[in-house]
């Protein structure tokens, strides 16, 4: 999508194949420009991905879906150069991706982290001469699932979630023989189909949060989803607190918000204060 | 003084040919000298000039008259001039009365003479039988509250606004948008003389924004006007701008730190603008604004403020209510952006822009820097083509000619040729090339010497080559006759100006109609082009109709001396013609009704329990609805008085009623559409005979009753259009109600539907006017004599008892 002017070209491109079509953008967006639509399918067929699309009167390609997306499948160009505005004017945080690697760690015949993400983010690859070890990870795309770092045999990796929170499955509602969440679940492990009772059950640990389980379940209420904590760099913003109303749940929002609001109060007292002070002295 | 014994003199005027080359004046004269308190008889060339208002001045005084009726134009133009012609003879002015024989018979049946005379007479006839009624009337005097109002702060606005505080007047200049300036701040050069708008016009704000007199109400529009010439009373909402306008500096620091963009519409979305920002550099009041519909409220904006603490986003819209002597109105027009005109591609194709959108590219404030780019790889183009009349001169878009187009086409082809001189093959595709006044025949001639090429003809469409994004316009050079087809790599449409989408709006707020092509009427467009049918309200500039910039300025300043004609005075004049109760017949003192009080448009009616009703004269503006819908007669408009009217009918169908459609028509919608209709010189068969009313929501049901049982072969009710057209609010709305009552009744009594209409039609439409006679014409004709005669026979006695049922009540 893009936008021309005589003066300025704004582009928005989202990946197909990095999106999942979860609903984070379209949460995080000021203008709810992002509209996620169900794919209809025939019968037989599994559940495909949701699509994202942008309404292109509202898009003011702010950077936030670039920010906020975990799969990194938003991308925000003015005049052929990536800016997130929003970042560089420092009015909304950026998530912070915390994967490493230490591939001194990695014997050179394993490449186990390379088969085990689900998105085929790291390739492992090893010097023919010095058998020296190089782990590449395309971070900008990675949603930190975590996947890597249990199953690496020798802890070479560490990974911290950007997401945390909570995914339930109501047994009672989870409809048997529907395997939809699964189909469209991004990260392979974190949901799974249980052989005694042809039900949905979660892994947490490597659950990312995304929520595009939730949109494909047929059922209301099979699913419950509710996100408490997001990792990001510092900001004061009032537009990141929208946002976080909308992602989170609401005793994390409040947590969130509640330091916050102690950190402004604190500053308006001293404000206040402050003139006093000088006044008494003056006195 | 008030003599029993009416002593009437007839004037006839000959307006050149304009009257007696159809009508036989002398026969008229003859005539007229033969009808009951007739005293003096005199045709002239021309009564209006001074030798023919002499001649009544010289005869009130010979021949004692005490009446004076003129035969001649329309009421609505002349009207006034005989009133004060009579009031220097020291006669009541309003013991004058007028019988427009021109727009209602000369004019509009040219090809049928002598039923043309026979018309003339009986509208002459039905003037003094009113005449011989009239009643002397004393002018009602008002406080004028010495503050304008200039609705617009274009340039014509701005002039008006500096011309009226420099006479000492307080100005409230209101703006719609954030910043005053108009159009033309947002032009790069003007023609003939090729000086930078801005610079010219950028002064002139600042001068606005700094006067002592003028206080600029901006980002605010107006949401009602009540009251009346010199005592209007008008409220105004103020949109938020979420900034304190007196702590704001203007430093524009907030700017910089905001991350969101969107597309400025000052800028005709070339460029952008922060969600916080001023739409340009110069605006005045420099105040920022937070546009609420782009902002993601991430407050980096209060951090950069900081101690000015000038945001506020908790501002809410607020109503701001002025009370202003007079209005002028300077709205502007907008451009016409072609999307519906699948022809040139506007829109879809990236290279296809409007000339304004041009403007703003060769403007060096402009989003490129004064560079003339391509939308699609924003690099110069070595061929531009201009094509004029773009929605102008086109029966399916708009008819008219916008004026300034030809005008501003050839100075942006010389700016784009002075700029990129040989780099650049420049042609105008024109129908005409119209360049009257001064100096722009000359501009046409530099045009021309410079190169640029001239094709004469109409472009048939544009078609984009999709490699490359160039275009090439099919046309037909009608100078040689010969289809062309030409390669260029940009396409500039000259588009109309068109009237502002909200005008209609503003129209119904202030009273006041448009033109068929959307335009604000003036009350007459040579005479009175800066009045509005409404008293005290004005127009200036685009709103009128396009005006270029020379145009728009002197209106402006023109508006301004109209409106200090008002403003000047400690006291202003309102026709007399207003409502008066007779407290003896009112039932209000006996029963409770109030039914007056209840359908007065204005609500100038007070009717408390008990006591009869009273009607507050200052603010009765004379439509008469309440006479109408009095149910005890109680109510006389003056001027307009029941029996003044069933003379007017008794007179009209005196003879050969059958024949004759009866029209009431309503003075400010369907009598000027009857007036245009013979200004316009539409023929249509003489059949009518018109009664003027202020309002159709005067005319009573007797009325009605009473031409049928005189036998009138057909009656119709001329009104405004509804809902909104109505100079009295709802006058006609009343009228329908009461309408809509009776004609199911007449029909039930044997009246043919045809034979009682009520049509709805505007001051524009003339057209329509001559048309709907020209059916009523041919029904009267199916029905024949003897079925109106025979239905009317059998509603006689029934009608005849209905109306004694009425007059006995009365008394």
């Amino acid at each position: 999508m893009e936008r021309i002017h005589h003066a300025k070209t704004y582009k928005l491109t989202i990946d197909r194949e990095f999106c999942v079509g979860c609903e984070i953008c379209s949460l995080a967006c000021p203008r709810e420009a992002i509209t996620i639509n169900k794919q209809s399918r025939k019968d037989g067929e599994k559940a495909r991905r949701p699509i994202a699309d942008v309404d292109e009167a509202k898009c003011h390609f702010c950077g936030i879906c670039t920010t906020i997306c975990p799969y990194g499948a938003a991308q925000v160009t003015i005049d052929g150069e990536n800016i997130a505005s929003v970042v560089e004017k420092e009015s909304f945080p950026q998530i912070i991706r915390e994967i490493t690697a230490d591939a001194t760690m990695c014997p050179s015949d394993c490449n186990d982290c390379e088969i085990v993400c689900p998105l085929n983010l790291i390739s492992v690859s090893t010097h023919p001469k010095t058998k020296k070890v190089t782990i590449d990870i395309k971070k900008a795309q990675c949603p930190c699932c975590r996947i890597c770092e249990i199953k690496c045999p020798e802890d070479a990796l560490r990974v911290r979630s950007i997401l945390t929170g909570n995914l339930k499955v109501n047994k009672e509602k989870c409809p048997s023989g529907c395997q939809d969440c699964l189909d469209v679940c991004p990260i392979v492990g974190a949901l799974f189909l249980s052989e005694e009772d042809g039900k949905i059950y979660v892994n947490e640990l490597f659950c990312t949060y995304c929520g595009v389980c939730r949109i494909v379940c047929p059922k209301e209420g099979a699913l419950e989803l509710s996100r408490s904590t997001i990792r990001h760099t510092p900001v004061r913003s009032g537009a990141w607190n929208k946002a976080l109303e909308k992602l989170a749940s609401t005793p994390g929002m409040t947590k969130e918000l509640r330091g916050k609001g102690k950190k402004r109060t604190m500053e308006a007292v001293r404000k206040l204060l402050e003139p006093r002070k000088k006044e008494n002295v003056r006195k | 003084m008030v003599e029993d014994i009416p002593r009437i003199g007839v004037f006839i005027c000959h307006c050149g040919l304009n009257i007696a080359g159809v009508i036989d004046v002398k026969e008229v004269a003859e005539y007229a000298k033969t009808l009951p308190d007739v005293v003096h008889t005199k045709d002239n060339r021309y009564t209006c000039a001074d030798p023919g208002q002499d001649e009544i001045r010289k005869a009130i005084k010979e021949h004692k008259l005490n009446r004076v009726v003129v035969a001649a134009c329309s009421p609505r133009m002349h009207e006034p001039t005989f009133r004060k012609t009579c009031a220097e003879a020291d006669l009541n002015p309003y013991f004058f009365e007028m019988a427009n024989i021109r727009e209602f018979s000369s004019w509009c049946h040219p090809s049928t003479p002598k039923e043309a005379t026979d018309k003339a007479k009986e509208i002459v006839r039905m003037a003094i039988a009113k005449a011989r009624l009239l009643q002397p009337l004393k002018e009602i005097e008002v406080p004028v509250t010495n503050k304008a109002l200039v609705v617009g702060g274009g340039i014509a606005g701005i002039n008006t606004a500096l011309d009226l505080a420099e006479m000492g007047f307080k100005v409230f200049l209101l703006e719609k948008t954030e910043s005053i300036g108009g159009h033309m701040a947002q032009l790069d050069k003007t023609f003939p003389t090729l000086d930078c708008s801005i610079c010219i016009e950028g002064p002139k704000m600042v001068d606005v924004g700094r006067h002592p007199n003028i206080e600029i109400l901006s980002y605010a529009e107006l949401v009602s006007v009540s009251g009346y010439v010199g005592n209007f009373k008008v409220k105004i909402k103020k949109k938020p701008r979420y900034i304190i306008a007196d702590n704001c500096t203007g430093c524009g620091e907030c700017k910089e730190v905001c991350p969101i963009e969107f597309p400025n519409e000052w800028d005709m979305n070339m460029g952008v603008r922060k969600a916080i920002s001023v739409p340009f550099e110069q605006a005045v009041p420099l105040i920022y604004t937070i546009n609420l519909d782009h902002c993601i409220e991430c407050y980096k904006c209060v951090d950069a403020c900081g101690a000015r603490q000038a945001i506020n986003f908790d501002q809410e819209p607020n109503e701001v209510e002025l009370e202003v002597g007079a209005i002028v109105l300077a709205t502007g027009f907008d451009i016409y952006l072609p999307y519906d005109n699948p022809l040139y591609g506007y829109g879809k194709y990236d290279n296809v822009i409007t000339a304004l959108e041009f403007e703003r590219l060769i403007l060096a404030a402009g989003p490129t820097g004064g560079k003339v780019i391509r939308a699609s790889d924003g690099k110069k183009p070595h061929s531009i083509a201009f094509i004029q009349c773009v929605g102008s001169r086109d029966l399916k878009k708009y008819e008219y000619c916008s004026g300034f187009c030809c005008m501003y086409t050839l100075k942006n082809a010389i700016l784009i040729k002075e700029k990129y001189k040989d780099e650049v093959e420049v042609y105008i595709l024109y129908m005409d090339m119209r360049t009257p006044f001064k100096g722009y025949e000359e501009f046409y001639r530099r045009a021309r010497n410079l190169g640029i090429t001239f094709i004469r003809g109409r472009a048939s469409h544009v078609i984009e080559t999709p490699e490359t994004k160039n275009l090439v316009i099919r046309a037909e050079d009608t100078t040689l006759s010969q289809p062309v087809e030409l390669p260029v790599e940009m396409v500039v449409l000259c588009t109309a100006a068109i009237p502002k989408a909200d005008a209609g709006n503003v129209a119904r707020i202030l009273n006041i109609s448009r033109g068929m092509d959307g335009f604000f009427m003036e009350s007459h467009p040579k005479l009175k082009p800066i009045d509005t049918p409404v008293d005290g309200v004005f127009v200036a500039g685009a709103c009128q109709g396009p005006k270029d910039i020379p145009y728009s300025v002197s209106q402006g300043s023109g508006a301004a001396a109209r409106a200090a004609t008002i403003l000047s005075k400690k006291k202003w004049k309102i026709e007399p013609i207003v409502a008066e109760v007779n407290t003896e017949l009112c039932r209000n003192t006996k029963v409770k009704c109030g039914i007056c009080a209840k359908r007065c448009p204005y609500g100038s009616i007070e009717a408390p329990e008990n006591q009869p009703a009273e009607v507050i004269t200052a603010m009765c503006h004379g439509c008469g609805t309440c006479v109408a819908e009095c149910p005890a007669d109680a109510i006389i408009q003056n001027h307009f008085t029941d029996e003044q009217i069933s003379a007017q009918i008794k007179t009209a169908l005196k003879d050969n009623p059958e024949g004759k459609i009866l029209g009431i028509l309503c003075n400010w919608c369907c009598y000027a559409g009857a007036d245009l209709a013979g200004t316009s010189r539409f023929e249509y068969p003489p059949l009518i005979r018109p009664i003027r009313v202020m309002c159709s929501g005067r005319v009573d049901r007797d009325f009605v009753l009473e031409a049928f049982k005189l036998g009138a072969g057909m009656v119709l009710i001329g009104a405004c259009h509804l809902p909104y057209d109505c100079h009295y609010i709802s006058g006609n709305a009343r009228m329908k109600a009461r309408m809509d009552a009776l004609a199911p009744m007449l029909q039930k009594l044997g009246l043919s539907p045809q034979r009682f209409r009520v049509e709805y039609v505007s001051a524009a439409e003339g057209l329509k006017f001559a048309e709907l006679m020209k059916e009523m014409g041919i029904q009267l004709k199916e029905l024949g004599p003897e079925t109106i005669k025979r239905e009317n026979a059998m509603l006689k006695p029934i009608l005849e008892k209905m109306l004694a049922k009425k007059q006995r009540k009365s008394k």
